[in-house]
This record gives structure tokens, sequence and C-alpha cells, in this order.
């Protein structure tokens, strides 16, 4: 899951940082994600887990940091994979 | 009573490139059907109105300060009058948090050109001493 967390907000994210020194706990919006990108990223996350972020869930928290986004994913649904 | 501000701007195409990739799924989320009627509705030419209307959203709140999660986007809506000016009508969160702040008013100026829409709103509160404006 991590790994196509980390495609999508390279692609959709913006950030003026390699995501790929961004740690899971770094605070996105610190990194450089605005608001405009973060609902990119939503939109972009829901086409490659095939779910859909509900209203209750459109929050700035949600997109703050990987490790945020990936609790979001798992109370969606998504699993981690395991192993 | 006591004045606050909020100021934002955002690229024109970058909302062009979110409607070109997500179309309705992204307007939808941003914004009421309304404001994208009234810009023209979901064509590239809707993305100017609706880059200044993304800068105001973001300008509320700043202006609203948030203390925990920032309102949703389509808790604040620009409403176009007649003329072509535009007023701010706050829903839910964005209202409850306006009636926390003791705002009696907040109006919007919207522009776009040069590549970005941008927008500054300003609220006015008489409440003596209202929550997050020390």
């Amino acid at each position: 899951m991590d790994e196509t967390i980390r495609e999508v907000l390279a692609e959709h994210g913006k950030l003026p940082v390699d995501i790929a020194t961004v740690s899971d706990d770094a605070d996105l919006y610190q990194s450089g994600l605005t608001s405009h990108a973060s609902v990119n990223v939503m939109l972009a996350l829901e086409d490659a887990f095939d779910v859909e972020f509900p209203d209750a869930m459109l929050r700035k928290s949600t997109f703050e940091s990987i490790q945020s986004i990936r609790d979001a994913l798992t109370t969606l649904g998504v699993s981690a994979p395991t192993g | 009573m006591r004045v606050l501000v909020g100021t934002d701007l955002q690229s024109i195409d970058e909302i062009s490139s979110s409607i070109d990739r997500f179309g309705a799924r992204f307007t939808a989320r941003i914004f009421t059907d309304d404001e994208v009627a009234c810009c023209g509705g979901l064509t590239s030419r809707a993305a100017p109105g609706l880059a200044a209307r993304f800068a105001a959203k973001e300008a509320v709140m700043k202006l609203l300060k948030p203390v925990d999660d920032a309102p949703g986007w389509r808790s604040i809506e620009l409403c176009r009058q007649p003329g072509g000016a535009c007023t701010v009508e706050l829903h839910g969160q964005a209202a409850t948090r306006a009636a926390e702040l003791g705002l009696d008013f907040v109006d919007v100026s919207m522009t776009h050109g040069a590549g970005i829409g941008m927008a500054t709103v300003v609220g006015i509160s008489t409440a003596p001493t209202a929550e997050g404006m020390n």
C-alpha cells in the first residue's frame, strides 16, 4: 500500500522534494503539499485503490502524512499486504 | 469591532488540469452545482472562475482560522448576485466557526488573470472577545 501511496504523491502531490526523502510521519503540508494538490491526491488514491473518501474524511488531517493516508485507506477497507 | 482578512491565489492551469484529469469528480468535491454552472459548466472556460472561487474558499478558511480541522470546501459557497458581484454564503462547519468568531459580515473580492485566480475576503466582528481572535 505504501508504495502506491508514494507513487500517487509523486505524480499528483507536486511536492518540491523527492517523495523518497519524506518519512511516513512527516507533515506533507510542511513538505509543500497544497490544498489543491491534496484534492488531486485524494482523487488519484480513489482510482488507485478503488475506494471513495466520504465527506467526513475530506479533512486536512486525512492527508497530512503518509501514515494518516494509510490509516484512512485502512478505514475504507484497503488491506496492507502481509508477510 | 474587529476586522479579519484572508487572501489566497490559485493557478488556473492547475484547475484546468484537474478538470481534464478527474472531471466532475474534482468539481463536485470542491464546488456546488451553482458555482460550476455560473462559471460556464464543466468546460475549460470555467477554469478561471473556478480558480478564483477556489482561492476565495481558501481565503475564507484563512479568515476563519479553524482550531481543529478546516471546514469542507462546499461549506463555503460563492454566490453570484445580479450585476455579477459575488457574496459568501457559509454553511455547516464554516457557519459554525463564523458564529464562534462572532462574525457579522463577510465580503469577498475575486479576480483572475495572468494565469491565476485570486481572492481577498474581509470579515467584521462586533463580538467583544470572540474565540480565536486574540
